[in-house]
């Protein structure tokens, strides 16, 4: 009875000293959408009207069916943190024909303030063959250094259709990590030009506590979530890219070589295990049966249901050569009209451990590519 | 073995106690000795509290307690000075709400620093040796008005918590965000009872009541003036400061 008068005073003594809530310090673009039947026809899907806007990212992408057709103005309407305004407002119309537009979104404290690019692109994948000659080195807040993949089609406009999980590492790595440091990285002596190395790490003491001791290299068509890399590392790894082509194989150049010991989840060494790199690509479908916008996760990526066709290398044999490697897709029924408005999507994966997305692996794995080509069926048009 | 240090500590302090109660028979004439022992309540809180707290969500007792003995001489007819030794612990255990709060967590070569929106569990424990010294007055016969400072040397310190249930945004609030969970690997935990002061100054004021013969029932206010971390260390962003009030009885040896 006394504890509980005791505990009762203390927090009502400490409750009665709370002070009034502070404005919002945060300026994030939570949603993003255009509206509207007579903006439907440009969009392949309805779903693509509302794309998923990510915590890590400052781009908004709409996917259209071309670029070419769109019309000179079109209002875009966005959700920001609550207080948060955004310049220029939600709903003015803009002309996204030439590139994107850049907004500015300002906290309710008026302290802190976010750039976005919102930007339309047509809705194909520019090339299939992957040189991986182009990257930027981003800078992470701690100071590191690590390299982001992208494309550029003939027109050089920029794509970013490749992901890693190297924003994820940046958080737990030591601070002023060079590039080399990370799990996925450019390299110089590429089969041709540069090349990516994908190579396991230790993740550093912070990402072991946290259950994540090794980080292992890896590509991919898709996005990051970093939000969820934490809590649910799985969903982080967000895979797959628009596709209006039928695959039909896969070919490139890597080398492997695997870590000298193979830990598990926790750390330990399993002896006698030996780490294998893996390349897979999976084709599928880009709606889930409720019409919304679907992307395979670390957890179904191999599994879903929504999985039409795939195609996996059956091994890839440690080489310090540039050594071919080639792997088909299973047969499988694709509708052609669906393909052509926007059904579909396609993923292409390089991990340097087999298991990285479960925390297994051996530090020291690495995988490199270059070269990578897909390659489609012809489609006879009617 | 910290364990093993407060339980020594509290014997010590019980020998001294009956060695000072054999001494006190042969202490000068007018000097009065009181053994005592106390149960603390209070928190080591920034002060005021910072708007990045939200709510106190819980608040647990700990094993605050208070065992010691002071000596008292009288200076004129209502006045007088006192001195004492005592061996306490200003624990807190407490939940509370927070929305971009600053924090940090170091694991050994990384670290990871950020604001946090989410759950904050704290827990500290300062086991420490204090020595008030203090000026008194008595309005009347049995009361004992008292005020003066302390010094307090810690030698068993504890500062760790967990941060769950919320989200952080590394460096500042538009860094990189991540949400934080509640389970084993996806919360974050801290530590730093090693960056501590090992000596903390305060002042402290209280009232003595000897209520039957020679027993007596006290209540004190102890207020820390020196924050538990020292000046240079940035990592927990305001100065928290041991603000605790001691409830306790008293003995009269001489």
């Amino acid at each position: 009875m006394i504890a509980a008068i005791l505990t009762l005073c203390g927090s009502m003594a400490l409750t009665s000293c709370i002070k009034d809530e502070r404005a919002n310090s945060e300026c994030d673009i939570l949603g993003a959408w255009v509206e509207g039947d007579a903006y439907k026809q440009y969009f392949t899907d309805e779903s693509q009207m509302r794309p998923t806007v990510l915590y890590g990212s400052n781009t908004v992408q709409f996917t259209v069916k071309t670029l070419s057709s769109l019309p000179a103005q079109i209002p875009v309407w966005f959700e920001v943190t609550p207080g948060a305004t955004i310049e220029p407002a939600s709903g003015t119309a803009h002309d996204f024909r030439r590139g994107p537009v850049t907004y500015t979104v300002t906290s309710e404290d008026g302290k802190w303030s976010r750039q976005y690019e919102v930007c339309f692109i047509g809705s194909q994948l520019p090339s299939f063959l992957f040189k991986f000659d182009h990257y930027e080195t981003v800078t992470s807040i701690t100071n590191s250094e690590y390299h982001s993949f992208y494309e550029v089609d003939d027109a050089g406009t920029r794509w970013d259709i490749w992901a890693s999980g190297n924003m994820g590492a940046s958080i737990t790595m030591p601070a002023g990590s060079g590039p080399e440091k990370f799990p996925t990285s450019a390299m110089t002596d590429g089969a041709s030009g540069t090349g990516v190395r994908l190579q396991t790490i230790y993740g550093g003491d912070l990402a072991k506590m946290f259950g994540k001791p090794i980080a292992a290299g890896s590509l991919y068509l898709g996005s990051f979530d970093l939000n969820q890399a934490l809590l649910n590392s799985l969903m982080s790894t967000r895979f797959g890219q628009p596709i209006d082509k039928d695959p039909v194989k896969v070919t490139g150049k890597y080398k492997y070589k695997p870590g000298p010991e193979f830990r598990d989840k926790d750390y330990n060494v399993v002896p006698g295990r030996i780490d294998e790199g893996d390349i897979y690509a999976v084709f599928f479908k880009s709606r889930d049966k409720d019409g919304n916008d679907f992307v395979l996760t670390g957890d179904n990526v191999l599994t879903s249901e929504y999985i039409v066709k795939k195609a996996r290398v059956a091994s890839l044999p440690a080489t310090d050569e540039w050594t071919p490697f080639e792997m088909s897709f299973n047969e499988a029924e694709v509708d052609y009209d669906l393909l052509a408005n926007g059904g579909y999507k396609m993923t292409l994966v390089f991990s340097s451990s087999k298991e990285g997305a479960l925390f297994e692996g051996a530090v020291g794995s690495e995988l490199c590519v270059d070269e990578v080509e897909v390659t489609f069926k012809d489609i006879v048009t009617e | 073995m910290k364990r093993n240090r407060i339980r020594t500590a509290i014997l010590l302090a019980v020998a001294l106690c009956v060695k000072g109660y054999v001494m006190a028979q042969h202490l000068p004439d007018g000097m009065q000795v009181k053994a005592r022992v106390g149960y603390s309540i209070g928190g080591t809180t920034p002060i005021p509290l910072p708007a990045t707290i939200r709510s106190i969500d819980a608040f647990r007792l700990t094993p605050s307690l208070m065992v010691g003995a002071d000596a008292w001489l009288p200076v004129g007819r209502q006045w007088g000075v006192s001195a004492g030794l005592r061996v306490e612990n200003k624990a807190m255990d407490a939940d509370a709400t927070v929305k971009g709060y600053h924090m940090e967590m170091v694991q050994g070569t990384t670290q990871l620093e950020g604001i946090f929106t989410g759950q904050v569990c704290q827990k500290v424990k300062q086991w420490m040796l204090t020595v008030p010294v203090q000026a008194t007055w008595q309005p009347g016969r049995k009361v004992t008005l008292k005020a003066g400072p302390y010094v307090s040397l810690l030698f068993s310190r504890g500062f760790n918590g967990i941060a769950s249930d919320g989200y952080l945004r590394q460096g500042d609030p538009t860094g990189p965000r991540v949400t934080i969970g509640n389970d084993k690997n996806t919360r974050a935990t801290y530590d730093f009872h090693g960056d501590m002061r090992r000596v903390q100054l305060g002042v402290g004021a209280g009232v003595d009541w000897q209520c039957w013969q020679d027993f007596g029932l006290s209540a004190d206010l102890n207020w820390g003036l020196t924050g538990i971390f020292p000046g240079s260390f940035k990592t927990v962003e305001q100065a928290l400061y041991p603000v605790y009030g001691t409830v306790g009885v008293f003995y009269r040896i001489k």
